[in-house]
């Protein structure tokens, strides 16, 4: 044997690898022509010369050169030529050959390796042609493979042995009463199921030890790619349960009674992390989840009481997943009712991580997660499970005495993350989720990342799902919850966030604001405030984002007490308190130094007023617009901005139809007042002609309230356009002087032609202060300063702005519309 | 995603018309039937009349087409947006303004007058809140609505809506989808120049 | 056959009786050769047939008288001149006249004792023969004819198993169980080998059988010893508690009963030596003496034991 080896002490210096490749090569070529002779021998039914030549073929796996992977190679291609051998051998004994002879024959073998792959071959023959002694074979060939202790070369003539018995395995139940034998009688010992099971986890066990040793064996330098080599040759052990699941006859009684007892003992006993952590897995997946369901506790009793560094999180979250993909099978008969789940599970885990006093957070953390999952899938309604796990990982955080939040990068904050995550998904609904009790508590545990994280992944999910806040008290409790988003935060970063990030998780709160709604307006009104206080104190930064929403809210509840004025008698008051709701909401935002952002609110507001006309609602129109007016005089100082403005409170001015005449007089003179006072001729020129319309489609009512049995009415009259054809002019002819004044004469002209289609505008809408002649005096004057105009590109655009008024002017003189005016005596 | 307009097909060209998103202010978002409609790859060019409001809408306008043009509303803070913008599409001149400047709010004559200023084929412009597509003095006016269906003072019952815009030489195929309670009613509107 | 090339010859034929039913079996000779003889047991009559044949037709022969013995006899290779006959029987078969034709005589044996068994070891030989011989002047006619004996024995009526511990102190202590101390030559060696400590790293472990021959008395003795059988019962290296079966059959291999002290001339003895080899080939053994004896065989197909028996020595090879 040693001389053996020696010879394929490698020669030349070649790598680890190529030097396993021509190992393997040559024992593959010593099988080759060993197997031709053996196969030769047969077919000249020499079965002894046979024989001796499958001996020196099983020779090659003595060898101790190879590294598992080619030594499997090698196994594969010899137990492939050994098919040759069982087959002549089965139709030997067909033919009447006495096995019993052979099997004692093959037993001379000198060398054991070689001996036991034949005894097997053999003894597997002998039970196919006879199964009467099936029991005693089987016992047999399990017992003597304990010969081989090497564990590589142990382990794969054990695989051969329980690849070889895989179809000859009793799997019937036992004989209870069996009958006694009878003198001249043989008993017949076929075997029943019990036999198999011992026969498999005889083997079991003697390869796990095997597999177990080889962590022992060699330099501990070499400690990593042995378990590398290990993990290889896992399979071999764990096939010993998979054939066990394979057995008709291990029903449920069997595996809690045998099975797993036997499997379980050597599991914990051979204290082999690497080991235990597979084959507990194994377990898991090769057997039926029915019977996992009748063996929680003693399986997971024993996971406590694996070796410490196995990661015990990992089998029992695989049980779990496993368990939850059954309860949700749609063909599956669910969970059994008189198994508790989740208590079971619940204690079991609670002892492994008592057991285990190093477990890193991170991990007991993680088992909650699996708890929480099984508790959601296995009992979707059973929402106080999911509050039981979450009350545990606060006790859990509360015993650790933190001091110090959970850093957003660090591992339990993660797998915090993942807890908290899980009921948010599942249920898709916050208000749910708000439900827990113990769920914002475990938010104290975060830093303030994490924090923030968590909370725009709350905020989101309430948006992906559209899930509306009902009530104050709800919406209270969620702005709390997520408070890091609404609120400076004591931990918060000194240095300012980055402006991007800000306004994008700012707007996620600003879209929030819009689920935050009942059908109840009284509760809206309630939840308006309530979300006001927490958004009021979000600082001058994140108002901006937050009370703007607020606002066209309280707009649209305003509208809805007005929808409903007949059933709510008090709607005025209520509508009344809204406006001065907005007024004080928008007033914050001033506060903060906003400007633009206010005016236009105050502007909406108004629009608003003027459209819920609720009691008093002129007076709170005008005071919104006056606001508007302050703001525009005060606050907006660039030219370019106070031109939008202006022209914007005039658009909406326009549009207004609340105001009485006292009311409408200040405001448009105001207006006319502004836009003369812009500090650009253009502008002024702009401003002044868009005002032309507050005269002629201004709104007014007429008359004062009257008081009606002693309720206050807010009745007008209809409102009517002002139509007031010479202050249209006035506003038109200012313009153009405003215009005449440009130095400009590029603008000159645009303002001229601007003018123009003012003109016939008003002309087209019957103004009668506007006649053909100021129009020909108009286009008179266009045509004379066109030409003088440099060509430019600015000049092509005058031009054909010119040309298409003109053109509107042919048409409509050429096909007049029936009510238009004449265009008669127009020069075009 | 960045999707490449196609220059292969210039005869046909898919126009995405919308605007008055007004997120966050006034809406937490696109109805997901029309999300689901606007899928990237499909679209040349995307004509936007403003009120976006925020960055994140105009990125979500990215990702559906890589020409994207946008004027300002009257609640966009992004300076860099034009009050208005004339866009070529294969033969048509397009006048895109948002219509809060103009007086009074959607009159048809003083939107004419930004087309005559602007010599357009087509105007777009919106604020109202309220699809409109018609012909006036041979040129084009569409008012694409809101996609979000956003709150408007002057309209209690605003709709939903955007238009697309399906430009083949010298025809436009406007198409306006709806959402009319859950569903998405779609018309279709020919203009010939 | 004559010496001097004159006067008549005769040719001498032993034919035993029942030469056509009787077992024949192997026996090694001398040369390491092997050849079938008639098997015959203690105690049975050896009887049969001379035929002696005139070589010339006509002739006469001249004789002083014809016997036949029959001998048992030790002969030890270093003193080739001394046969030691521990059994010497004669009958005459005629009395002194003349042959003047081929003449038969029948012979018997009655009873005879056989108290060996028929041995060829390395230094010494058992052997059972038949001598015809025709006694004349000058040179005798004489004719010899070897034949088996097989000692049978009944079942031992103390048979023990046979275990013992042993081990070398903080090193190596195994228990050893063979489940019997007497075993006969068709027997199955069972036993197993338990390890109680095992501090060395152990590559693999075997059973060996050795036969010793021993011979010569007092100064002089003279021992031979031989491994019969070599088998590997272990491969690689157990750890504590480990139980190894053993199981060796001895039919395959070429044992003879153990002798003890045959006729004060030799003896041979079986051995049973457990080998542990560890990786430094550094070997550990223990020998326990075994005690082979021939129990009466029961009738069998031979042609397959044979065959068996031919291949498992080749294996040891």
């Amino acid at each position: 044997m040693s001389s053996e080896d020696s010879v394929k002490q490698p020669q030349t210096q070649l790598s680890p690898q190529e030097e396993q490749e021509k190992l393997l090569d040559e024992a593959l070529q010593v099988v080759k022509v060993q197997s031709f002779q053996m196969k030769r021998c047969l077919d000249k039914t020499k079965l002894m010369d046979g024989l001796k030549h499958a001996s020196n073929m099983l020779s090659e796996l003595r060898t101790s050169m190879l590294t598992p992977k080619s030594y499997y190679e090698l196994y594969m291609a010899i137990s492939d030529e050994l098919r040759h051998l069982e087959i002549y051998l089965c139709d030997e004994f067909q033919k009447g050959r006495k096995v019993a002879d052979l099997y004692e024959l093959v037993q001379y073998a000198g060398n054991i390796i070689p001996r036991l792959y034949l005894l097997i071959t053999v003894g597997v023959v002998y039970i196919k042609s006879n199964e009467s002694c099936r029991k005693d074979i089987l016992k047999d060939l399990v017992e003597m493979c304990r010969g081989v202790q090497h564990p590589l070369r142990g382990l794969f003539l054990r695989n051969y042995l329980l690849q070889m018995t895989r179809n000859s395995l009793p799997d019937c139940p036992p004989n209870e009463n069996p009958e006694p034998v009878k003198e001249g009688e043989v008993e017949i010992r076929s075997g029943d199921i019990k036999d198999s099971i011992d026969f498999i986890l005889l083997n079991f066990a003697e390869m796990n030890k095997l597999w177990v040793r080889m962590q022992h064996q060699g330099h501990t330098r070499d400690r990593e790619k042995r378990e590398k080599e290990r993990q290889e040759l896992r399979i071999l052990v764990g096939t010993n349960l998979v054939r066990l699941s394979q057995l008709e006859e291990v029903n449920i009684l069997r595996y809690q009674k045998l099975v797993l007892p036997g499997i379980l003992e050597q599991v914990v006993s051979c204290k082999d992390a690497i080991a235990q952590e597979y084959l507990m897995e194994c377990i898991i997946q090769v057997f039926p989840d029915e019977f996992h369901l009748q063996t929680l506790n003693p399986f997971l009793r024993s996971c406590a009481e694996l070796h410490a560094s196995v990661n015990v999180k990992n089998i029992i979250i695989a049980l779990v997943d496993r368990l939850a993909l059954f309860a949700h099978r749609d063909d599956g008969p669910g969970i059994p009712n008189d198994i508790q789940l989740f208590d079971i599970f619940s204690q079991q885990v609670a002892t492994v991580t008592q057991a285990r006093q190093d477990m890193p957070t991170e991990d007991i953390v993680s088992l909650q997660v699996s708890l929480i999952n099984l508790a959601l899938k296995c009992y979707p309604e059973k929402i106080q499970y999911v509050d039981k796990v979450l009350e545990t990982t606060v006790q859990i955080f509360n015993k650790l005495n933190l001091e110090q939040f959970l850093e957003n990068s660090s591992a339990v904050s993660k797998e915090l993350s993942r807890l908290l995550k899980i009921p948010i998904d599942s249920y898709n609904n916050v208000l749910t989720v708000l439900e827990l009790k113990h769920f914002a508590p475990l938010f104290e545990y975060f830093d303030y990342d994490s924090r923030k994280n968590m909370s725009i992944y709350v905020v989101n999910n309430c948006l992906e799902n559209g899930t509306e806040i009902p009530m104050a008290e709800q919406t209270d409790q969620i702005l709390q919850l997520v408070s890091s988003l609404v609120q400076d935060q004591a931990d918060q970063p000194q240095e300012e966030p980055d402006p991007e990030d800000f306004s994008e998780e700012q707007n996620l709160m600003g879209r929030f604001m819009s689920l935050l709604n009942s059908d109840n307006p009284d509760q809206q009104y309630m939840i308006l405030n309530s979300a006001r206080k927490h958004f009021g104190n979000g600082g001058n930064k994140r108002i901006k984002f937050t009370l703007p929403p607020l606002v066209f809210s309280a707009f649209r509840l305003a509208f809805r007490y007005k929808e409903m004025s007949e059933e709510d008698d008090k709607w005025e008051k209520k509508c009344q308190k809204i406006f001065q709701f907005c007024h004080q909401t928008i007033s914050a935002l001033i506060k903060a130094e906003y400007s633009e952002l206010p005016l236009r609110l105050f502007l909406q507001g108004a629009l608003a007023c003027g459209e819920v006309s609720f009691e008093n609602y002129e007076t709170v129109a005008y005071e919104f617009m006056s606001q508007a007016f302050s703001l525009y005089e005060d606050e907006i100082s660039d030219s370019k901005a106070q031109l939008a403005a202006i022209t914007l409170i005039i658009a909406t001015f326009e549009r207004m139809s609340c105001f009485g005449e006292e009311n409408h007089e200040p405001l448009r003179t105001q207006c006319a007042l502004a836009a003369s006072k812009l500090l650009k001729k253009p502008d002024q020129c702009r401003g002044v002609s868009i005002c032309s319309h507050l005269f002629w489609s201004g709104k007014t009512r007429e008359g004062e309230g009257t008081e009606m049995n002693g309720e206050a009415s807010p009745e007008r009259g209809e409102p009517k356009e002002l139509q007031d054809g010479k202050r249209v002019m006035e506003c038109l002819k200012k313009g153009l002087r405003i215009a005449n004044q440009c130095m400009d004469k590029s603008v000159q002209v645009q303002l001229f032609i601007e003018i123009l289609n003012r003109y016939i505008f008003f002309y087209e809408k019957g103004n009668e202060a506007v006649n053909v002649q100021v129009l020909n005096q108009l286009i008179e004057k266009i045509r004379e300063d066109l030409p003088e105009l440099d060509s430019s590109e600015e000049m092509d655009q005058i031009n054909k702005h010119f040309q298409n008024t003109i053109e509107h002017l042919r048409l409509r003189q050429t096909s007049p519309e029936s009510e238009g005016p004449s265009y008669q005596g127009l020069e075009i | 995603m960045r999707v490449s307009v196609s220059r292969t097909d210039p005869a046909k060209m898919l126009v995405l018309v919308l605007g008055d998103l007004h997120i966050p202010y006034r809406s937490n978002g696109m109805p997901a039937k029309f999300k689901k409609l606007l899928v990237p790859g499909k679209i040349q060019h995307i004509l936007c009349t403003g009120n976006l409001c925020t960055k994140e809408s105009f990125d979500y306008l990215k990702t559906l087409a890589s020409d994207v043009h946008v004027v300002k509303g009257d609640f966009d803070e992004n300076l860099s947006y034009p009050e208005q913008k004339v866009v070529t599409v294969g033969q048509f001149k397009i006048g895109l303004c948002h219509g809060h400047q103009v007086v009074p709010w959607g009159d048809i004559e003083s939107l004419a007058m930004v087309q005559r200023q602007l010599d357009v084929d087509i105007l777009i412009s919106g604020h109202t809140h309220k699809f409109e597509a018609f012909e006036h003095e041979n040129k084009f006016y569409i008012n694409p609505g809101t996609a979000t269906g956003a709150y408007n003072a002057l309209d209690s019952g605003v709709t939903p809506s955007f238009v697309l815009m399906d430009i083949q030489a010298t025809t436009v195929v406007t198409y306006v989808y709806q959402l009319i309670g859950d569903d998405v009613k779609v018309e279709r509107i020919e203009y010939k120049k | 056959m004559s010496f001097f090339g004159f006067g008549t010859t005769a040719d001498i034929d032993v034919v035993l009786d029942g030469s056509q039913t009787r077992k024949y079996v192997e026996h090694k000779t001398e040369d390491g050769r092997k050849e079938k003889y008639p098997l015959y047991y203690d105690g049975e009559t050896v009887a049969g047939k001379v035929s002696v044949s005139l070589s010339k037709a006509g002739s006469k022969l001249e004789h002083q008288g014809i016997k036949i013995e029959f001998i048992g006899q030790i002969e030890l290779y270093y003193d080739r001149g001394n046969h030691h006959e521990f059994i010497s029987l004669v009958k005459e078969l005629a009395r002194p006249g003349v042959l003047t034709q081929s003449t038969s005589f029948d012979f018997e044996f009655i009873n005879v004792e056989k108290p060996y068994e028929s041995y060829t070891g390395a230094n010494v030989k058992l052997r059972y023969f038949l001598r015809v011989t025709i006694v004349r002047r000058l040179t005798d006619i004489t004719k010899e004819m070897d034949i088996v004996v097989h000692t049978l024995s009944t079942y031992p009526e103390v048979n023990n198993s046979l275990k013992m511990e042993v081990g070398i102190e903080d090193c190596l202590h195994i228990e050893f169980e063979y489940n019997k101390q007497k075993y006969h030559l068709k027997d199955v060696i069972v036993g197993k080998i338990y390890f109680l400590l095992v501090r060395i790293k152990i590559k693999h472990m075997e059973l060996a059988i050795i036969k010793r021959e021993t011979t010569g008395t007092g100064p002089n003795i003279y021992n031979e010893n031989e491994t019969v059988a070599k088998y590997e019962i272990m491969d690689g290296a157990p750890v504590r508690g480990e139980s190894i079966p053993i199981r060796l059959f001895l039919a395959g291999y070429d044992l003879t009963p153990t002798m003890r002290d045959i006729n004060k001339k030799f003896s041979v003895r079986y051995y049973l030596n457990l080998v542990l080899v560890d990786e430094e080939e550094r070997r550990y053994f223990k020998q326990q003496e075994i005690v082979l004896w021939r129990k009466a065989d029961r009738v069998r197909t031979g042609g397959q034991a044979d065959e068996s028996t031919a291949w498992g020595r080749d294996y040891q090879a």
